[in-house]
């Protein structure tokens, strides 16, 4: 009996704990139904999709790195420590990176869904190489991407 | 009398001399099995060249100024690398071709102009592509009468049907835009007409990203995600267009975003998600559209500056408007607009209503709050409600009315020309049905 209270009170806390997301871990994009929060834009290009996942389990999506700079701005309280996690996604594969350990390259004429010339990758070469290939930009780590001035705030 | 003709001669001899440059023009035929680039590369500006029907595998590379023309059954086909036909001369007719096979990058094209001027893309097919015709860099092209369509498969891997990236003065006409991704794109650009194209089964209808000054006029766009589309843009002029079903759970008939100096006179915006939506909109003016059928007629979003709404007619949205944001009054000191959830009375008989017209009825907020209280829609309680809210008007968030409500819908100008077509023909057979009573009556009077 004892047995089987403690089975199903194991059982509610697994399904409890399963709805959430206590590993702030990024969701799938379905660029069927996701738009961003901030522009209201559809998620079509899936690779150059952010998300801000906070500690309640929120998730929200963005088209494009810039609109999450906004949002974050907009939202201070996400940028408590532990509050929120900010993920970008490698433009060549569409892995999941964190801002903090992604490197970007910019250029204004970079494209973007919303034309700030940011485009994320999940290491340092990867970012030079676009850079290289493209024959013009920079390449910026999270500490210079803090500095870098969005198209949203000129 | 010579003296008087003498300098009409010489002007007449002058220009004989500029005539016979068209002559050395020549026409090359390009038969099934040979090549059209090699065509090109022997060709000289002004040249024709002529492809009879056939299967072409190759990619083109134009750099001079030719007229290339394909017959009934041209297809040219890219074997699904990069661009079929790169266009990167001015002056260039592309004529009456099947345009198929780019590869799959994000600018892979049927036809890319680049850095290219006054070119004519005209009744040409493109399928199976990436994106249909993108245009870069490049000044007052013109596409005609084209038919788009890219590859089989979800939206977000497709291209778009007409991208126009950095460039001035294009004419986009009568083009038939069928799945793609946004059927026509405008990024940074200038002073382009839209005229006359059909675009459906796609994500966004027309998508217009940082351009300014631009007309789109008798459109059709039927079926996408969103139909229009307007993000951080200036002086868009839409009229007379069909917005229509864009029946997308998320889906727009018209979306302003952060973008000013929009006119918006004279459309059909019908069975749409959400008819017209204005976030960070200023400076919008909204004349003579009809406005129904929608699920949401209006939404404001956020801040919205002096923007005027007069002769629309808001019929049968499941919700009229939904209203979030600041304060903003909707008519334009003489006339508002018919909004068919209207209560009141035009005691001065001038066709306005007395008390102002309230948009976003307390039920309109709760509906934000808890979406499916949809299903309450209609309901004795919901009505009781929305008086009760009419006869105290204080719970409001935002004040948003329209204090020159119109008693009657607006008569709109196609729809009178429909009716007038539609009443001929029973009014015809209504009239030879009384001739033939007539003639029975008097025929049988006579023979009994």
């Amino acid at each position: 009996m004892i047995n089987k209270t403690g089975a199903l009170l194991l059982m509610s806390a697994a399904l409890i704990s399963g709805c959430q997301n206590s590993t702030m871990e990024p969701e799938e994009i379905n660029p069927e139904i996701d738009v961003c929060e901030v522009c209201n834009m559809g998620l079509a290009h899936e690779h150059f999709a952010t998300e801000v996942v906070t500690a309640d389990g929120e998730v929200y999506k963005f088209d494009d790195i810039g609109c999450m700079d906004e949002f974050v701005e907009m939202e201070a309280h996400l940028k408590e420590e532990n509050a929120a996690k900010q993920y970008v996604r490698d433009v060549d594969t569409g892995e999941w990176v964190e801002l903090e350990k992604a490197f970007h390259a910019y250029h204004p004429d970079f494209w973007t869904p919303m034309a700030n010339g940011v485009v994320s990758f999940k290491d340092k070469e990867s970012a030079e190489k676009y850079v290289k290939d493209q024959g013009m930009g920079e390449v910026l780590d999270y500490e210079s991407l803090k500095k870098h001035e969005w198209s949203w705030e000129q | 009398m010579w003296r008087l003709k003498k300098p009409l001669a010489i002007i007449f001899f002058l220009l004989l001399l500029f005539i016979p440059m068209n002559t050395f023009a020549e026409e090359f035929k390009v038969e099934r099995g040979q090549s059209i680039q090699r065509a090109v590369e022997g060709a000289r500006n002004g040249d024709t060249i002529l492809v009879a029907p056939g299967v072409y595998k190759e990619s083109l590379m134009i750099n001079k100024e030719i007229y290339i023309k394909g017959e009934k059954g041209t297809i040219i086909d890219g074997g699904g690398n990069g661009n079929v036909i790169m266009v990167t001369a001015s002056n260039v007719v592309i004529e009456g071709l099947t345009i198929q096979n780019s590869g799959s990058g994000q600018e892979d094209s049927g036809i890319y102009i680049k850095k290219a001027h006054r070119n004519v893309i005209q009744n040409n097919t493109l399928k199976d592509v990436q994106n249909g015709i993108y245009i870069a860099n490049s000044n007052e092209n013109q596409i005609l009468g084209n038919s788009i369509t890219s590859n089989e498969s979800h939206f977000s891997k497709r291209g778009n049907g007409i991208h126009m990236f950095k460039g001035d003065g294009h004419l986009l006409k009568e083009n038939e835009i069928v799945n793609v991704q946004d059927g026509i794109y405008f990024d940074f650009t200038k002073g382009i007409k839209v005229l006359d194209n059909h675009v459906s089964e796609s994500r966004y209808g027309m998508h217009f990203m940082f351009s300014e000054e631009i007309l789109a006029e008798r459109n059709h766009v039927e079926k996408n995600v969103t139909g229009l589309m307007v993000m951080d843009s200036a002086g868009i002029d839409f009229i007379e267009n069909k917005v229509t079903d864009q029946f997308h759970f998320r889906g727009y008939g018209i979306l302003i975003y952060e973008t000013k100096d929009v006119l918006v006179e004279g459309n059909e915006i019908l069975r749409n998600s959400t008819g017209l939506s204005l976030e960070y909109g200023a400076d919008t003016q909204v004349n003579r559209n009809q406005i129904a059928a929608n699920q949401v007629g209006l939404e404001f979003m956020g801040k919205n500056e002096n923007n005027t709404f007069t002769e629309n007619n808001f019929i049968g949205n499941v919700v009229p408007s939904k209203i979030s944001g600041e304060d903003m009054r909707l008519d334009d000191g003489v006339k508002g607009n018919y909004w068919d959830d209207y209560s009141s009375f035009d005691l001065s008989g001038d066709g306005v209503g007395e008390e102002a017209y309230k948009a976003g009825s307390l039920y309109d907020r709760l509906l934000r709050k808890q979406p499916y209280w949809q299903f309450f829609f209609e309901s004795p309680s919901i009505k009781l409600w929305t008086k009760a809210e009419a006869l105290f008007p204080s719970f409001g968030t935002a004040d948003v009315y329209d204090a020159r409500p119109l008693v009657e819908p607006v008569a709109m100008l196609q729809e009178a020309q429909h009716h007038s077509k539609d009443r001929m023909v029973p009014g015809l057979i209504g009239i030879l049905f009384i001739l033939l009573s007539i003639f029975v009556i008097v025929k049988g009077r006579k023979l009994s």
